[in-house]
């Protein structure tokens, strides 16, 4: 039938719309409320009686702020300015945003929240808020983070054995080895070291997603913490004919009060990336800057570059470029999400430039002094 | 002041708001000018004010239950627009 002989949609009376309206209202899965322009609670579907414990009747005609408790994982309640409905009406856009909802009972519940103002010809005559409850989400997350750990830490054990028994095979101390038995030998440490490696990156995922890394800031200077990872970096750029440089660019000190070891790991994680994403007799730098409140490094390559279309995913867990799966089989995915995470724990930033064929240039600033930090919430609801 | 022109719509807006919500009134009208009417707030005219009033009102709804207060903060606003002519709109 062509397009243009298609039935019109029957019109609906105002009552016929009013009755669809009211259905998809009450059927939405997820807990809904809407007010009026005076914040006064309208309409509240079953699912978010069911979420907050309170009865229709308790809610409809009251102040949405005074009976819909929001409060932060400190349990401090939110200012009434930071709450979602408020920053819906104070910038006309739809909110989402993660927080904990106090039930009637007193229970805190972690809560997802979209919530958008209604407008008419312009005018604000109220809001819908939709929200879920996110603890099962939340025991999943907490559970597989657990797993992680606990499996991590058990594969250490065995793995250290294979490690100690490879080196004293390789050291002679069971008898000379021939050509072919040393080559097996040389086969397995690399792949205990890598077996290794991933087994501490999954580690630091965790500590990271449950807020439980520890930070221990002490004064450094970035220029020669960067010089004492040379040697083992310098390693691994030999084994594929590159060119190591560690420059220091600029006037001024590279002094920050930091954790050297969260450092050291972010800086190994962009070299040895760099490393091994550069064909053979490539050029990686290292350049060091200091700014007046942060120190800038840089990690400059000549390798095969990020695709455009895959830039905006590099952070992101488990993520390859496709031109490099073809490439590289090895790899997780893991570190760049890793460098990420642990960068944010110590308030520094990062961003990248890439070019596909042309090298990337990857750079992070961490800031002069770390602010004191929360210690880890026992509640987590973060957006 | 996010604005320099005394006397201007702005100024006046801002003048009336800081009795009910103190120093951060220049802040508070300064970013409803900017997020719902798209202008900076120097460019604040007599026309725009009783949009304006009804967000605010709607801010200031979530921030207080005491609906007196409300009315009584956007009755001087109103009164700002009808001195000025402002018109719906």
């Amino acid at each position: 039938m062509a397009e243009t002989d298609m039935p019109s949609a029957p019109r609906r009376t105002a009552h016929e719309r009013q009755a669809e309206v009211e259905a998809l209202f009450t059927s939405i899965g997820d807990g809904a409320i809407s007010t009026d322009e005076f914040g006064r609670i309208t309409r509240v579907n079953p699912a978010a009686q069911g979420i907050l414990g309170y009865s229709e009747d308790e809610l409809v005609g009251t102040w949405f702020p005074k009976k819909i408790i929001a409060v932060s994982a400190d349990d401090v309640p939110t200012n009434l300015i930071d709450r979602p409905i408020t920053k819906a009406f104070l910038t006309g856009r739809p909110i989402a945003e993660k927080m904990f909802y106090r039930r009637q009972d007193g229970q805190e519940i972690p809560v997802s929240i979209n919530v958008s103002p209604i407008l008419l010809n312009g005018k604000p005559l109220g809001a819908i808020e939709v929200f879920r409850d996110i603890s099962l989400e939340q025991e999943v997350d907490r559970m597989k983070s657990e797993f992680i750990s606990l499996a991590s830490h058990q594969l250490r054990t065995p793995l250290s054995a294979i490690k100690t028994y490879t080196h004293m095979l390789t050291d002679g101390y069971m008898g000379d080895l021939n050509e072919a038995q040393n080559k097996s030998l040389s086969t397995i440490v690399g792949a205990t070291n890598r077996m290794n490696e991933l087994i501490s990156t999954l580690l630091n995922i965790t500590r990271i997603e449950s807020g439980t890394i520890a930070i221990s800031p002490k004064l450094v200077k970035l220029n020669e913490l960067v010089e004492e990872l040379m040697p083992e970096l310098e390693l691994m750029a030999t084994a594929k004919s590159i060119d190591l440089k560690l420059q220091l660019r600029g006037k001024g000190s590279t002094a920050i009060k930091t954790d050297a070891l969260i450092v050291k790991e972010i800086v190994t994680n962009l070299v040895s990336n760099a490393i091994k994403y550069t064909p053979d007799n490539g050029q990686v730098t290292i350049t060091i800057r200091p700014h007046r409140n942060e120190v800038q490094v840089e990690v400059t390559d000549s390798g095969w570059g990020i695709p455009k279309f895959s830039q905006d995913q590099v952070f992101s867990k488990f993520f390859r470029a496709q031109n490099i799966v073809k490439r590289e089989t090895t790899g997780t995915g893991l570190g760049l999400y890793l460098v990420k995470g642990l960068l944010d724990t110590l308030d520094g930033k990062i961003w990248f430039h890439s070019e596909e064929g042309a090298g990337t240039n990857f750079f992070f600033t961490l800031p002069r002094t770390l602010p004191n930090k929360k210690s880890s919430s026992r509640k987590k609801a973060k957006a | 002041m996010a604005a320099s022109q005394p006397d201007s719509v702005y100024d006046q807006v801002v003048q009336v708001t800081h009795a009910y919500l103190g120093p951060t009134a220049d802040r508070f009208i300064a970013r409803q000018v900017e997020d719902h009417l798209h202008k900076s707030p120097s460019e604040l005219s007599q026309a725009d004010l009783l949009s304006l009033i009804d967000w605010i009102k709607a801010v200031v709804s979530l921030l207080t239950e005491d609906g007196d207060i409300i009315e009584e903060y956007t009755n001087e606003l109103r009164k700002l627009a009808a001195r000025t002519g402002g018109k719906h709109g």
